[in-house]
């Protein structure tokens, strides 16, 4: 496919896109707290939904427990920042590195496992990772949760969420456009077949599991600054890895723009519509979840591609 | 010491086994990890607290309405949603019953509130030697006994049973020889949200009950189908004993929240060395 005639379009969409940005850039200044605090939590989902993605998007690996990233990354960030007074920003990048370690030593064993299996073993992980945080009280105040000093930081962290977010969707770009994203998506359509075209598909699913583990991580440290407050229940919750993952599959999986789509989608509609009706909203949502697997299962973008031939890298 | 550990292990063992035969039993015929099993067991437990808190009756004859109960919701759940899914990646069954799983514990904290609510109905302990033996807990580890191998029956002798476990070996070879694949996969659900019901039942008699409670069972019972053999029906009551001793030896020898992360090591060692399972033969 060549873009010769869409160049124009093409044109338009990046001028749009670089404008969207400077006003997201100068937002700040006009927002109120709420507003800025809304942006930054979205941009922290579409930065997981586009985390779960490269994973489990692109390989069909289903990344079950993709919060233990998050959590880890947390509760990384949220020691350093409280017990050894780190700055938040060198924390949440270690917490990206805490996730990254996780990721190796449970994804070099796990990934070889196959279908449901991988997703068994890591809804697993979510789990035993509660546990041990809750277990370990030394260091991470057990069930009763750690306490950050107060800092107030909404915009600093508005920016580095942002970041965050344009980093991860610039990964799904780089990595979706080039051979390394390919590989991944041969493994995703038949696995036996990539393996006897030569591609190297334990290695290249580790590269892709271990980038994908980065971003939640970093997030997660944001997280935690952002809340001033965790505890194992707020950053292990099964709920946030299915949001991450409805996001990313409202959108369209295996996409660049899908889970930005998905995420500014459901978040909005969250806490413009649900946050009104307390427990009704979790009956919605489930709901919801039944209504885009049965009905979009290929989501928003897949949608518009049966219509109008797209590029994969949109 | 060790020998209480051991009996109380195989008493909340003979629970998961029972809880996990009804997952086996639809991720054998359908490959779809039900993850609302969880939630059709908190239900079960809701019927018996409502039937002992209304009705005053003895809680363990409640089994006669949450099994038939949730075996119609089973029904219900599988021929309007699940059958949708069965053909789909896993991705899609995934998220359909945790859909419909967090869909219904949310309607039960509308209905039933999120508090704590249990039925006292046994209390006390039997003392054998140095061993005391819960009355409730000895009680319900017979009832759970007894319905699983009853189930255990079924599936080994009954015509359905043979057709269920010709369904879980290959369902396009069960089509060709004649049975209504659908429809043994309509009564697998219906069959092991039953099991999920009684279950609950025995659940309720034992421990306070929640809406949440469901959650560890689902994902005790998916230890116990990976220690057992996925769809491999006699492993699913080996992996539930299984689990009941190692998580009372774990949590002897080191604690009671270290026995979960035991657990789980457990199932990542099995999954990785033995991909069928402990029973299990060749790899499907």
């Amino acid at each position: 496919m060549t873009f010769v005639s869409l160049s124009r379009t093409k044109k338009t969409l990046l001028a749009g896109l670089v404008i969207g940005l400077i006003l997201l850039a100068i937002y700040p200044m006009a927002a109120t707290g709420y507003g800025i605090r809304f942006m930054l939590q979205l941009f922290m989902w579409v930065a997981l939904a586009q985390s779960w993605n490269l994973i489990s998007g692109l390989t069909g690996y289903v990344s079950f427990g993709h919060v233990a990233f998050f959590g880890t990354g947390a509760y990384a960030a949220a020691i350093l920042i409280a017990t050894h007074g780190w700055h938040w920003a060198p924390a949440s990048s270690m917490g990206g590195i805490a996730a990254v370690v996780l990721a190796l030593i449970i994804g070099y064993p796990c990934l070889r496992l196959k279908g449901p299996y991988f997703a068994i073993a890591m809804l697993g992980l979510n789990e035993v990772m509660r546990v041990l945080v809750s277990y370990f009280e030394g260091l991470t105040g057990g069930g009763l949760g750690l306490s950050l000093p107060t800092l107030y930081a909404s915009v600093q962290i508005y920016y580095a969420a942002g970041l965050a977010a344009i980093a991860a969707s610039v990964a799904a770009h780089l990595i979706i456009t080039s051979r390394f994203g390919l590989r991944l998506m041969t493994i995703r359509e038949d696995e036996v077949a990539a393996e006897a075209m030569g591609v190297n598909t334990a290695r290249y699913k580790l590269y892709a599991f271990l980038i994908s583990a980065f971003i939640p991580g970093v997030v997660g440290g944001l997280h935690a600054r952002d809340q001033g407050y965790i505890e194992p229940i707020s950053v292990f919750p099964l709920l946030t890895t299915i949001t991450m993952i409805v996001m990313a599959l409202f959108g369209g999986k295996g996409t660049v723009w899908g889970p930005v789509l998905g995420a500014v989608g459901l978040f909005c509609f969250q806490e413009l519509v649900w946050a009104r009706f307390l427990y009704l909203h979790q009956i919605l949502f489930g709901a919801i979840i039944v209504f885009v697997v049965l009905l979009m299962p290929r989501g928003i973008l897949g949608l518009v591609q049966q219509r109008y031939h797209l590029s994969r890298s949109l | 010491m060790v020998g209480q550990v051991v009996i109380s292990g195989l008493l909340a063992g003979a629970l998961y086994s029972l809880v996990a035969l009804g997952l086996a039993l639809i991720f054998g015929v359908m490959r779809v990890i039900n993850i609302a099993h969880g939630t059709i067991l908190m239900l079960g437990a809701y019927t018996t607290f409502w039937w002992f808190h209304l009705l005053g009756v003895n809680p363990y004859l409640s089994l006669l309405a949450s099994m038939p109960l949730m075996f119609l919701l089973g029904l219900l759940l599988q021929r309007t949603l699940v059958t949708r899914v069965v053909d789909a990646p896993e991705l899609s069954s995934l998220l359909l019953t945790f859909g419909i799983s967090i869909a219904l514990v949310n309607i039960a904290q509308l209905a039933f509130t999120s508090d704590l609510r249990s039925v006292e109905f046994l209390t006390g302990a039997f003392l054998v030697g140095p061993i005391a033996l819960s009355k409730s807990r000895l009680i319900s580890f017979a009832f759970a006994v007894t319905i699983t191998l009853l189930a255990f029956w079924f599936i080994q002798k009954t015509k359905l049973g043979k057709a269920i476990r010709a369904t879980s070996q290959n369902s396009e070879v069960a089509m060709i020889c004649g049975i209504n694949v659908p429809r043994i996969r309509l009564y697998a659900f219906g069959i092991a949200s039953a099991l999920a019901g009684a279950g609950g039942s025995l659940v309720a008699v034992m421990f306070a009950i929640q809406p949440e409670m469901g959650q560890v069972y689902t994902f005790k019972s998916f230890l116990v189908i990976v220690l057992g053999g996925a769809g491999n029906y006699p492993g699913a009551l080996l992996g539930g004993m299984l689990l009941g001793l190692v998580e009372q030896l774990s949590s002897l020898f080191l604690t009671t929240q270290l026995s979960e992360a035991v657990a789980y090591v457990l199932l990542v060692l099995v999954l990785l060395v033995r991909p069928s399972g402990l029973l299990g033969g060749r790899e499907r």
